[in-house]
């Protein structure tokens, strides 16, 4: 079944529409869904003459989205051209790629889209334009009116990471780790990748100390709290394996033997991810109730409007939206 | 050069096997210390030795071993309390040798702590304790070092729950001295570059998660850096460790310990080595334990081992070239 996507180009001022012309131009995209490209028509000309290459803007009526196929525009008017300015954080930037967003999360609570891709933001703009959220997450999920648990997961080729603690000060983790929370991202990796297509996905548990707490020597925490929840999932009949050492699981996921990792804090699982691939990472907004992903890298303002931004993160956040969406669509239709 | 000084480490451990298995005829010159008959059984001749003038010449016949006393044959899987005094006075031999001259540097072989405090008391936390006593009470650093990459953990073996507390601008500006001068000393690095990683997500991102970096760690590397070290950070730990973050950079000083071991194993888990920095001599040691599970196999990598031996013999030929300039 093929997915219906909304697609918002990010913040200007960035490489974001320019990665989303090169991405409509990549061999298998426009094949793959039926995309909305949502935002004002400059901003996607732009893109294009950033990147070099011919998007064709199909621009029709929000009226008759209701089943539209192809490669189709929805105009809005969000931003001035004159106020666009590359590599500047702006309040015009931050608010056109609000509205663009809202605009995409209308669509698809409207069930008219299957899913959004959206390329970077950045944060400081939309601060300034009354983003009033920690982060786009947290934005999406209130824009949403959803309140259940949900938390980025951060994406590399097959690897999935997701958290149970994330911006906060290190010495406030441990106090932070607990059962339910470790219930919480084992199942948030567990529904992504049965939504991304995985049937019975092998989520490893990292520990929280050195060596695994090398029995307790240091620290109890394995022993307490995270050996007994990765008890419980096994008991479910989960392939959930742990506690593991953190500096070794993430050999486990090059190896191709787990497909997520549960992290006990945020540079856990960052330091790896972006180690092991900081072109090709996807952040993808893990427990809101529609599919949507994004490159893991920012705006790149020091390279903005020079043409020569990297599209394998977009790309790849494209690929994985179009299984998660499609999977979605599908469920929907059961 | 002389030879290297290589402790046998847990006779019941991988470490003989190791040892046994990077030998090769043309090699830095070495020789082992501890029982002969535990090298055997490797596909490598073993040659005892009684002193280590003898290893240079015993290197074209085989593996060199000095013997040293440790009764009994090896039990792989199963430490022997009997031979745990000789495994600790085997490293203590190796530091002798190295600081009498008859040694140019000390690679270690794998220890068990559990084997070695139940089998002769040994109360040392490890290793690298060990050494700094035998090397005069020093300051010293744990660097895990590989091709692409140097780390260093300002924090080790503690629980992370501690580390915020045992983290102090003390230990850490003894930590950065004592990395700086080692890179200098041992890695032929004159105006060493060190990045200091952040203790908490994205360096504190100016407070909103985590004060360390605003309150002491930003000052502790001014006040440095006015002293002349070239000092960048603290950054963020998740972007520092990349391709390009790491051609900014000739070694990294992480907060704990996984901050540190993540990227290294990471990126190459087999070669990487650990390296002591503030001993009056050089000591490596592969960077894994003792592998009770598959000892005695003859199935155990001898990468790490052999990367310690490598990395040793490029160490002392820099001191070597240091002194001479």
């Amino acid at each position: 079944m093929r997915p219906k996507l909304a697609i918002v180009p990010g913040d200007p001022s960035g490489i974001g529409p320019e990665l989303i012309a090169k991405l409509l131009s990549e061999d298998g995209v426009c094949q793959a869904a039926d995309i909305i490209l949502v935002g004002d028509a400059h901003l996607w000309q732009r893109g294009a003459e950033q990147a070099g290459v011919e998007v064709t803007l199909n621009t029709i009526e929000e009226g008759a989205i209701g089943g539209f196929e192809g490669l189709v525009h929805l105009d809005l008017a969000t931003v001035d051209p004159d106020q666009v300015q590359v590599a500047a954080v702006t309040v015009a930037g931050g608010t056109t790629s609000l509205r663009c967003l809202d605009k995409a999360l209308d669509l698809a609570q409207a069930g008219l889209v299957d899913g959004v891709l959206f390329a970077p933001f950045n944060k400081a703009a939309m601060t300034s334009a009354g983003l009033n959220a920690e982060d786009e997450h947290r934005y999406m999920a209130r824009y949403l009116g959803f309140t259940g648990y949900h938390s980025e997961i951060n994406v590399l080729d097959d690897l999935m990471t997701t958290r149970v603690t994330s911006h906060i000060g290190l010495k406030d983790v441990a106090a932070n780790i607990d059962a339910p929370g470790i219930q919480r991202a084992i199942e948030l990796a567990h529904a992504t990748l049965a939504r991304s297509g995985k049937a019975r996905p092998h989520v490893a548990v990292a520990a929280l100390n050195p060596h695994a707490g090398d029995n307790g020597k240091f620290g109890s925490e394995e022993i307490d709290i995270i050996e007994p929840v990765v008890k419980a999932c096994q008991d479910r009949q989960m392939h959930v394996t742990g506690p593991w050492p953190s500096d070794t699981v993430f050999l486990k996921a090059k190896r191709g033997e787990v497909d997520a990792v549960v992290t006990m804090y945020h540079d856990q699982g960052q330091i790896a991810i972006k180690l092991m691939g900081f072109e090709r990472g996807v952040t993808v907004a893990g427990g809101l109730p529609i599919p949507v992903a994004t490159p893991a890298h920012g705006t790149a303002f020091d390279i903005a409007g020079q043409g020569i931004a990297n599209v394998s993160a977009t790309r790849q956040a494209f690929d994985l939206l179009v299984r998660m969406a499609t999977t979605a669509k599908t469920e929907a239709a059961l | 050069m002389l030879p290297l000084a290589v402790s046998c480490g847990e006779t019941a451990g991988i470490g003989p096997e190791i040892i046994a298995r990077s030998y090769s005829a043309d090699g830095t010159p070495r020789f082992a210390i501890g029982n002969p008959t535990h090298f055997e059984g490797f596909g490598v001749s073993v040659v005892p030795i009684d002193t280590p003038a003898e290893a240079r010449a015993a290197m074209t016949k085989g593996l060199p071993v000095l013997v040293h006393d440790i009764p009994g044959p090896a039990t792989p899987g199963t430490p022997q309390a009997a031979q745990a005094p000789g495994v600790v006075s085997a490293i203590a031999r190796a530091v002798e040798l190295t600081q009498s001259g008859a040694a140019s540097a000390v690679v270690t072989a794998p220890i068990h702590k559990k084997a070695l405090q139940d089998g002769a008391g040994f109360a040392y936390p490890g290793h690298t304790e060990y050494l700094a006593a035998l090397g005069g009470n020093v300051d010293v650093v744990m660097m895990l070092a590989s091709d692409a990459l140097r780390v260093v953990p300002a924090t080790i073996h503690i629980a992370l729950s501690e580390v915020p507390t045992a983290l102090t601008a003390d230990l850490l500006e003894q930590v950065i001295r004592t990395t700086a001068k080692g890179l200098t000393s041992d890695f032929g690095i004159t105006a060493p570059r060190i990045a200091i990683a952040g203790l908490n997500p994205h360096a504190g991102e100016g407070g909103a998660m985590g004060h360390e970096e605003l309150d002491w760690i930003t000052p502790l590397i001014e006040r440095l850096r006015a002293d002349g070290l070239d000092l960048t950070g603290p950054s963020s730990a998740d972007t520092m460790f990349h391709a390009r973050a790491r051609q900014g950079y000739d070694a990294a000083v992480c907060m704990y310990h996984d901050q540190a071991l993540i990227p290294i194993k990471t990126l190459d888990f087999d070669r990487g080595v650990n390296v002591t920095l503030g001993l009056p001599f050089i000591r490596t040691s592969p960077d894994h334990g003792t592998a009770f599970d598959i000892a005695g196999k003859g199935i155990a990598n001898p990468t790490s081992m052999a990367a310690a031996i490598d990395m040793a013999a490029q160490m002392v030929a820099r001191r070597a070239a240091a002194k001479v300039a």
